[in-house]
């Protein structure tokens, strides 16, 4: 095919094939989807006019993709059987090549028609399994069933290289693979289609400077649209992206087809009138950097032993880079945004115990429960309603939360990351947000540094022991003295006997020995260390006993025949031993056994500050032994997955608002 | 704010052992006239009379 100047067949205008690959070209004048086929040029049908949009892309820009330029030549419009529309902007590259450039939801994925291998055979659209990996599509990493469904062109400019039919209707499947590899099968060719690509930036493809359409939220007056059921204005803040909106007059739920507004029926009133902490319309900039506004909120529950638990959540809209969700429960709240399935890997089974990995962390499952829309406010980018249910299985790894919506068609993953009430109330700029009570299941535990680093000191002090040892020197006899004790005047009156003389460093610690041969008896000695320069007295009590016997066949003992007592230094200096005592059988001589030593390693001090230094270590462990508790108290699978529980990360001074 | 004033008690712990252990000084001891003054733990026998 070639270049072709021509007429239109329905309104006679002007019209130009100017890329080769193009099959279909919509009049500008008419909107007529006119084919040039073998025969000529063919009518296929009026299509609508593009709906407006926000997309930063526009036909006629131009970019560069392997480094081969190409200009944006065309543009369709599909809407999703369920509601929601997306863009398929068609490439027409330097080299011939026609590439698919996909726009929804903020995400561009750029894919080529890609011929399979003779023989392949597909599965069919009804055999596909959401997770299933289809082996057949040459890629370079597997892709998984992400999404099937229908869809209807309903819109289109520009040229078109396919035939495409006015609201013609096509079944399609999306996969996704690692490193944003993606593909889709199109299922309205015989055999299907496969498209093969990638999901791209902008700037990846040479369009970074393109910037969305700006533009003032559309308030639809009512001269213009108005509330089909009540006649109040309306303002659509995503008037290109909104299936559903509420009137916020009469709490209708209406749907919104092309800018046009029709009613849906009138909301149930929720079990509990909803308190949206945060209004609808306010804006913020969020940790990704980019300033979202909620556009859109509702009230979503779990029935979990027949007890129903509700939060909150607020949809974010920004046009350069789409939605994200903004979850309240409990009054903690949690910043969400969808991550590409295939980097999740595929859990095995969904009960207690499992797993998943995403970037690198492990995920444990938290719950499993049928979530239900309750109630809803403002706009929506599918046709939500009442009683809306999919199946919601969370996963987490503090501060983290992913979570896996299904239903019949379409799984979904995203990831949750915690946000404390400082950010937030940062984020829109406002005080006093309640406070969030028990524990978030992705909370993270902000007080690991007390048994983390807090054993740093326990460890110094280890370190200091060891080095004090060889510092300080052996243990050192400074007396060891046999010392014959007479028989005493009478029972109570002691006796004191003097030792040698003998000399004490300084800076060293003393121990005083005693030992005596007791047996069923007991000496009671008191021990005076007298420096014979100075005679200061430093007094130690000796008691020694020592009781044995036999007693019901068993024998037993009590006590010993030695004793010691220990001192600090004292002034280095010549020192005598004064021994006074009294012993039960006083009216015999006692020989007493005494010993001096010096630089004793006696372990007293070091036990003291182990056991001073563990204090805040143990009491961070229970602390975060009975945070996790409380965690896994509220899980489904509390027993079985709160074993070995991952540390909390709280490296992320984000966290660190409530670690005192 | 607890992370520092621990810290600061813990460090202050360690100077207490490493000055005890340089001076000989025993933290729980027999003495009658202790530099320390406080002979609560006391390592010898007692009872029996």
């Amino acid at each position: 095919m070639t270049t072709l100047k021509a007429q239109c067949p329905s309104c006679a205008a002007p019209i130009e094939f100017k890329a080769g690959s193009s099959i279909v070209i919509i009049c500008p004048y008419c909107r007529s989807a006119v084919a040039r086929t073998d025969r000529g040029l063919e009518d296929l049908g009026k299509v609508a006019e593009i709906m407006d949009s926000e997309s930063p892309l526009r036909i006629g820009l131009k970019g560069t993709w392997n480094n081969t330029r190409f200009e944006l030549t065309g543009r369709a419009q599909l809407k999703h059987e369920l509601g929601g529309y997306w863009d398929e902007w068609y490439a027409t590259f330097s080299n011939g090549w026609v590439g698919w450039l996909a726009e929804a939801q903020g995400r561009f994925y750029l894919t080529f028609f890609q011929p399979l291998p003779k023989g392949t055979t597909l599965p069919s659209l009804g055999d596909l399994q959401l997770g299933q990996t289809i082996d057949q599509i040459p890629s370079q990493t597997p892709l998984m069933v992400q999404e099937k469904g229908t869809a209807t062109y309903v819109a289109a400019a520009g040229e078109i290289p396919y035939k495409l039919t006015p609201n013609e209707t096509v079944s399609y499947a999306d996969l996704a693979g690692k490193n944003n590899s993606f593909a889709t099968i199109d299922y309205s060719m015989d055999p299907p289609w496969v498209f093969l690509g990638s999901q791209v930036t902008l700037a990846e493809i040479g369009l970074g400077d393109a910037k969305p359409v700006q533009r003032e939220a559309r308030t639809v007056t009512s001269d213009v649209m108005r509330c089909p059921n009540c006649g109040g204005p309306l303002a659509l803040s995503a008037p290109d992206k909104t299936e559903r909106v509420t009137c916020p007059n009469c709490n209708s739920l209406l749907d919104v087809n092309q800018g046009n507004l029709s009613y849906f029926k009138t909301l149930n009133p929720p079990p509990s009138q909803p308190d949206f902490v945060a209004p609808i319309g306010a804006e913020g900039t969020f940790p990704d950097g980019n300033k979202y506004k909620i556009i859109g909120a509702m009230v979503r529950s779990v029935t979990i032993e027949g007890i129903a638990y509700y939060w909150h959540e607020y949809l974010l809209y920004n046009p350069s880079v789409g939605f994200r969700w903004l979850v309240h429960s409990d009054n903690h709240w949690n910043f969400v945004e969808t991550v590409n399935p295939a980097d999740v890997s595929n859990p095995q089974f969904y009960g207690a115990g499992a797993k998943v990995v995403y970037g690198g962390k492990t995920f444990k499952i938290f719950q499993d429960a049928q979530a239900v829309v309750e109630y809803v406010k403002g706009e929506f980018y599918w046709r939500v309603e009442q009683g809306e249910t999919v199946r919601a299985v969370d996963y987490v790894s503090p501060p983290q939360m992913l979570s896996l919506e299904m239903t019949q068609n379409e799984m979904n993953w995203s990831l949750g990351t915690y946000m404390t009430n400082d950010q937030i109330e940062k984020i829109f700029g406002v005080k006093d947000l309640p406070r969030p009570w028990g524990i978030a299941p992705n909370q993270p535990f902000t007080g690991s540094f007390y048994y983390t680093w807090g054993f740093l000191p326990v460890l110094a002090l280890l370190a200091l022991a060891i080095i004090m040892i060889p510092l300080s020197g052996l243990t050192r006899t400074v007396l060891n003295q046999q010392i014959q004790m007479p028989p005493l005047q009478n029972e109570t009156t002691p006796q004191a006997v003097f030792s040698q003389p003998f000399e004490i460093r300084g800076n060293s610690n003393i121990r005083i020995s005693a030992s005596a041969p007791v047996s069923n008896s007991w000496a009671d000695l008191d021990v005076d260390l007298v420096n014979e320069q100075s005679q200061e007295v430093e007094s130690v009590n000796v008691p020694i006993e020592y009781y044995s016997g036999v007693e019901d066949g068993e024998s037993w003992s009590e006590g010993g025949q030695d004793q010691d007592a220990t001192l600090s230094s004292l002034p280095a200096g010549k020192y005598s031993l004064k021994v006074e005592g009294t012993w039960q059988n006083w009216q015999q001589p006692m020989p007493v056994s005494v010993k001096v030593e010096q630089n004793v390693n006696r372990g007293v001090n070091f036990c003291c500050a182990f056991v001073v230094l563990l204090i805040v270590p143990i009491l961070g462990l229970f602390r975060k032994w009975s945070f996790e508790s409380t965690r896994w108290k509220d899980s489904s699978f509390g027993s079985s997955s709160s074993s070995g529980s991952d540390d909390s990360d709280d490296s992320d001074d984000s966290y660190s608002s409530d670690d005192d | 704010m607890f992370k520092a004033i621990y810290m600061i008690i813990a460090v202050g712990v360690l100077l207490a052992y490493g000055t005890a252990a340089w001076f000989g000084w025993e933290f729980a001891n027999a003495g009658s006239n202790s530099r320390l003054g406080m002979p609560f733990i006391y390592n010898g026998f007692r009872g029996g009379k």
